[in-house]
């Protein structure tokens, strides 16, 4: 009996040793650390993770349709035009959309299909469908546009708003230094990156 | 039918193109979907005094407008303000409320809202007039950006003129604006930098619960922080949002009616990165340290019993069994040691401030430690024998060698004898490879009288022949474990009060009677007895674990103040001299030095004459601030005896061991 005591008591030790310990929160996707695997399904039914990017810089874009500052990077060509020219760069670009089934953005396959030929993006792939909102808790995705600049390596490198100026008007864009740009310009030159974090502005994700 | 989203978005566009270019005529008032804007402004200003007037904000129900820092999405208001015969200051923001949304938080109001701007009529101006564009955000769930254009003239008089309704909610908001901290009910104690992940806000007064607000959303999230008592006070955890590297950040405190500014609050590093005070300290020198702090954790009076019992056992065994003993026993010890190092390194890296120890601030740790001093010294005093099951528990020989090396590392924790506390200070922040070095010289230290003894059958010989007489020592040595028993007791009580006492005690009754019942021939008895055992344990680790962490911090004599890094350091800059007194309940030398030296008449007698402020910072809970303070003197265990001579720039410390001659040598200048 002693020993079951005692192998009781060794386990209630140990056990006791891991709850003693602060909890701390992995909060996202910060710039400097790893990237959150994802394995998400695209509008296409071609799963989607982030070993698929590995050795290729990628950015990582909150998209909802109706958001009216998705609308004023979309309706002004602003994000279309930034997906060309870096993806002809041989950047990668997904866009995630985390709307909830019933609530703002979401979009079934088909319709994401859609979208995506009328907006004139140029995704590498079709848009991730994250129905179920996990892969957007797991970046710590908080608004629509919420941008993300991985490299490489698979490790974060910016992650916040597409700009400097929040405002919905779209006339602001010509005037405002764009975060997502700049990033990859001195990541890719290998130069180091001037700002690596920002609150994103925008809609919230429609968890 | 489905508009193709083209021309939906064609039309929006087409909207917005017209709101934004068509000249909006001189109007007072705008308005968008879900939200009127009027102004709070009065019918005639007062020449050359500032007058504060409101944009006021009547927005349908349920839906919200944001302060300066939205949170975790949304946008402020933006206000372009045109003025002639007048200038204005920046606009001010009543204090806000969290939204939630989702797991996300944003910061704004739910219903009206004024946003206030100072304007100041310029001298010999006759009339004032503003125009403003506005830019604003309005959402429930989905958000909808507004846009208008207002105007405001007015004539200058003598006196301000109001209508009484504006002028009441006008003063409503303006009651809410942040105002300088100089007035605040709160001081703040620190701001650290506790992880790469958190932040950590300290303000003074603990009767009173702040609702605090970070202005840089860049740097902190929106999010409820996580609110603790702590010695100095209270403490609000926040999330950051990024690592970014910024010297200072603002925050809003409010009690709900009134709210405050805390401006520039500079941000200090966590405790992870504290001064390296031993670095001029060789690693060798600090190895043998521990090596030698080790060895005489041999002789605390919980592990030397443990140990002379198992290597009383092992005297009359052939050479070959006591060498796998030996191995087994300093694997026991060195896995332990490596495993406790490994947590908090682990610990360390995530910033977490904590230090040696940290398993004895908490509860269920002293719990499972009374019930196992309880049960060996009840099983040392005869009342049971474990020993002989132990033994022939199927070839559970190195087992019970590897066990015996775990308890004795458990068991020794709480004593920081002589030379261990510079050795694991130096480990708080060396490089991960040199500390780990150091806890594994530690084990090594602890294991090596044994392994030696084992090793060397000379030394073996010199022991005494085994005998009748080891049943009495054994029994005499159950005496040091219930006094370890009774010590762990008062720990548990100054941990989670007066009811830790309750539940250990029944926990030990419940066991000695399980026990009493197990020795009984019938089966049933002894299933009932081992019910009886599981069910007192849960019980009791159940009940320790969810009583809330005692606050209570009763200091043993009135003339030791509690922990508070402020005062000390207003003490020392009025050149009064500070002792600090780091110690915990569950720190047995700490104890000894407060009972023979520092709690004795004539010292504290010494102490008041030279008009010393005492401080006690009792570590026997985790608290951040302690351990931030400890570390500055390159230290995580206590006991630390900390001397501020007046006008010093730097601490001088105590040796551990305190004598009465060590504190009289303070006030004898040479």
């Amino acid at each position: 009996m002693f020993q079951q005591v005692m192998k009781t008591t060794l386990q209630s030790l140990s056990f006791a040793a891991l709850i003693a310990v602060p909890a701390f929160a992995f909060s996202a996707a910060q710039p400097g650390q790893p990237a959150p695997d994802f394995s998400e399904v695209d509008a296409s039914g071609k799963t989607q993770t982030l070993a698929d990017y590995k050795g290729e810089w990628l950015v990582v874009e909150w998209f909802n349709k109706d958001c009216p500052y998705v609308r004023k990077h979309y309706g002004s060509e602003n994000m279309q035009a930034l997906q060309k020219k870096y993806t002809d760069k041989g950047v990668k670009w997904v866009s995630v959309i985390s709307s909830a089934f019933g609530r703002q953005g979401h979009l079934e396959a088909d319709e994401a299909i859609a979208e995506a030929k009328s907006n004139g993006s140029a995704l590498s792939a079709a848009y991730l469908l994250d129905e179920d909102g996990g892969m957007g808790r797991a970046f710590g995705a908080k608004a629509t546009p919420h941008m993300f600049v991985i490299n490489p390596e698979g490790v974060v490198v910016y992650a916040g708003a597409i700009d400097d100026n929040s405002s919905a008007n779209p006339a602001v864009i010509a005037k405002s230094t764009n975060y997502v740009a700049a990033a990859l310009d001195a990541g890719m030159k290998g130069d180091a990156i001037q700002v690596a974090s920002t609150r994103a502005y925008g809609c919230s994700v429609k968890y | 039918m489905k508009l193709p989203t083209y021309t939906v978005a064609l039309f929006w566009f087409i909207s917005l193109f017209l709101i934004w270019t068509t000249p909006v005529s001189a109007e007072e008032t705008t308005s968008g979907d879900h939200v009127k804007v009027r102004w709070l402004a009065p019918d005639t200003f007062a020449s050359g005094s500032t007058e504060h007037i409101g944009f006021y904000f009547e927005v349908d129900p349920k839906w919200h407008v944001y302060w300066r820092n939205a949170g975790d999405s949304g946008a402020a208001p933006r206000f372009d303000i045109q003025a002639t015969g007048a200038t204005v200051d920046p606009v001010k923001w009543p204090f806000p409320t969290r939204l939630p949304v989702a797991h996300l938080t944003n910061l704004g109001y739910e219903g009206n809202v004024a946003y206030l701007l100072p304007i100041t009529p310029e001298a010999g101006a006759e009339s004032l007039s503003l125009t403003v564009d506005l830019e604003w955000l309005v959402c429930k769930i989905d958000c909808i950006p507004g846009f208008g254009q207002m105007t405001l003239t007015r004539p200058i008089g003598k006196t301000a003129n109001w209508k009484s309704g504006d002028l009441a909610l006008r003063d409503n908001f303006l009651n809410r604006v942040p105002q300088a901290s100089s007035s605040n009910l709160w001081s703040v104690q620190s701001l650290t930098s506790t992880s790469a992940t958190e932040i950590t806000l300290t303000l003074s007064d603990a009767t009173k619960q702040a609702t605090i607000f970070p202005l840089d959303a860049d740097l902190i999230a929106a999010a409820e922080p996580k609110v603790k008592q702590v010695s100095n006070g209270m403490s609000y955890t926040f999330e950051r949002v990024s690592a970014n590297q910024v010297a200072t950040t603002d925050f809003v405190v409010t009690d709900g009616e009134k709210a405050w500014r805390l401006s520039n609050v500079p941000i200090q590093a966590a405790a992870a990165q504290p001064i390296p005070v031993e670095a001029t300290q060789p690693l060798w020198l600090l190895l043998l340290a521990a090596f030698v702090g080790g060895m005489i954790l041999n002789l605390m009076p919980c592990v030397f019993p443990v140990l002379s019992i198992k290597m009383m056992g092992l005297v009359q065994s052939p050479a070959s069994k006591r060498l796998s003993e030996a191995f087994a026993y300093t694997a026991g010890v060195l896995v332990t040691f490596g495993a406790l190092g490994g947590l908090l390194l682990l610990l360390r890296a995530s910033g977490s401030a904590i230090g040696w120890g940290f398993q004895l601030q908490s509860a269920p740790v002293i719990l499972a430690l009374i019930t196992l001093f309880w049960l060996m010294a009840l099983s040392f005093s005869g009342v049971f024998e474990f020993g002989h099951r132990l033994m022939t528990a199927a070839g559970n020989h190195r087992g019970g060698a590897f066990i015996t090396g775990v308890l004795a590392v458990f068991v020794a924790t709480p004593c920081t004898g002589p030379f261990m506390g510079v050795a694991l200070g130096a480990a708080a922040t060396l490089p991960p490879t040199s500390a780990m070095a150091i806890f594994l010289g530690l084990g090594a230290g602890l294991a090596a009288p044994f392994v030696l003894l084992c090793l060397s059958p000379a030394l073996l010989r010199r022991l005494p022949k085994p005998g009748a007489w080891m049943v009495t020592l054994q029994q005499f040595l159950a005496f040091p474990l219930y006094l370890t028993v009774i010590w762990l007791l008062w720990v548990l009580g100054r941990l989670v009060g007066d009811n830790g006492w309750l539940i250990a005690s029944l926990l030990m009754v419940s066991l000695v009677f399980a026990i009493w019942l197990g020795r009984s021939a019938s089966k049933a008895r002894r299933w009932m007895a081992a019910g009886i055992a599981v069910i007192a344990l849960a019980a009791a680790f159940t009940s320790v674990i969810t009583t809330p962490a005692s606050s209570q911090k009763t200091l043993s004599t009135s003339s030791w103040q509690s922990f508070d890094a402020a005062k000390i350091a207003e003490a020392r800059a009025n050149n009064q001299a500070v002792f600090v007194d780091y110690t915990a309940a569950w720190c047995i030398t700490c104890q000894v030095n407060k009972k023979l030296v520092l709690d004795t008449d004539p010292i504290q007698a010494l102490f008041k004459e030279n008009k010393v402020l005492l401080v006690r910072a009792d570590w026997t809970h985790h608290d951040a601030a302690i351990t931030e303070s400890l570390a500055q003197f390159g230290r995580n265990s206590v006991p630390v005896y900390a001397w501020y001579a007046p006008g010093t720039k730097q601490a001088e410390l105590l040796p551990q061991l305190l004598q009465a001659g060590m504190i009289r040598d303070l006030f004898n200048t040479p």
